[in-house]
């Protein structure tokens, strides 16, 4: 009887543990309904550059709404880093833009965070507007022939390879 | 022994029927915050409200340009941190969408909506509130309506227009697997304005 109970309590334990491991797996970038022209913008980066989304047309883009108090931004901005580590000049660029801040503090974010792509500054909110972001954060897959295919609301492990072929896979189109 | 082998045969369905089934219902403490929280979870959704305490919302909003009024205003204004998840993609993947315009608040039989986005857009409009304190505030508050597919998910602050310390009970709706879906959170509490030491944890 001790077995039988011990085997139950293992059966319970296995499920468990599937139910874990596809936790893990089920990682999803959704693709968008009606892919849109993602719409344009030209924005400054923290370090003063200028960036304008036109000029990417041919790569896959990835646009990334976030700010530094969002938790889920920043959680997912190491692994954002990563991957951009991982798939630089591949064909594939990451703009992240910033909702709201100034440079002082996204200067003072990458103390924490250091990251490697572009930080933009949406100061008053304007390109945010322009897409249907409703909160942060929020990412946009611009395919190269410069159409919005992919949407993911809230934070990604970017670095799974499940996710950046999704990207990679984009540039074959 | 044949009835330890039925019982457990007709425990493993029942308990995975229990995880789908209803809205299950937790509270406790918030470990990152050390602040009461409520939970609750059915088939493909996560609703996480953690209470905010009045100083960490004013401190926050001082921060991005409110004036002390304004951000007392909105301090006292009982404030929840919401996190609202799509889990469905762990099991049977279906989009999953809300309108705070369908949630409402108890207090004493006495029931009113969320003071949402556009009810504060226009009370800062009014009030001239700088942009850019005013485009910080838009984004820190939890979205009126949002659609997520399955893994989605989004932070943000709710207010409920109550005053510190006030039970309430919450009235939460969501739309998935092609259903309108209700669950009513019992004896919710706003936090009280009070001003914490170091290291306190604190209870309703």
């Amino acid at each position: 009887m001790k077995y039988l109970v011990a085997i139950c309590m293992m059966s319970l334990c296995c499920f468990s543990r599937i139910g874990l491991a596809e936790d893990a797996i089920k990682q999803t970038l959704p693709p968008v309904e009606k892919p849109f022209v993602a719409p344009d913008f030209t924005l400054a980066s923290e370090s003063g550059k200028t960036y304008h989304l036109a000029d990417f047309r041919g790569k896959v883009v990835l646009i990334n709404f976030w700010a530094t108090w969002c938790p889920p931004c920043r959680r997912e901005m190491p692994s954002m880093n990563r991957m951009w580590q991982k798939i630089k000049g591949k064909g594939v660029e990451v703009l992240a833009v910033n909702v709201g801040e100034d440079a002082d503090t996204i200067f003072e974010f990458l103390g924490a965070y250091p990251v490697n792509f572009p930080l933009l500054m949406d100061h008053d909110g304007s390109v945010v507007k322009k897409y249907p972001v409703t909160g942060l954060p929020t990412s946009y897959i611009v395919n190269p022939q410069g159409k919005v295919v992919y949407r993911a609301v809230g934070g990604r492990e970017w670095d799974e390879p499940a996710l950046y072929n999704q990207l990679l896979q984009l540039r074959k189109q | 022994m044949r009835r330890v082998i039925s019982c457990c045969l007709f425990c493993l369905p029942l308990l995975q029927g229990i995880a789908h089934a209803d809205t299950r219902l937790q509270t406790g403490i918030d470990p990152e915050a050390t602040l009461p929280y409520w939970q609750i979870s059915n088939r493909g959704m996560s609703l996480r409200l953690v209470q905010r305490l009045p100083d960490q919302t004013r401190g926050y909003f001082l921060a991005r340009g409110f004036a002390e009024k304004e951000a007392d205003l909105i301090a006292k204004s009982c404030v929840f941190q919401t996190v609202f998840k799509n889990e469905s993609n762990k099991n049977q993947p279906s989009p999953l969408e809300y309108n705070l315009h369908d949630w409402a608040v108890s207090v004493g039989g006495r029931q009113q909506g969320l003071k949402l986005r556009e009810d504060w857009q226009r009370e800062w409009q009014k009030r001239k509130i700088p942009k850019a304190a005013q485009v910080a505030f838009e984004w820190s508050l939890y979205p009126t309506r949002q659609v997520y597919k399955p893994g989605d998910y989004n932070w943000g602050m709710s207010i409920f227009n109550l005053a510190p310390g006030t039970k309430f009970d919450l009235k939460v709706v969501w739309r998935q697997y092609g259903k309108r879906h209700t669950a009513i959170i019992k004896d919710m509490q706003c936090a009280a304005d009070i001003h914490p030491e170091p290291g306190s944890v604190h209870q309703p």
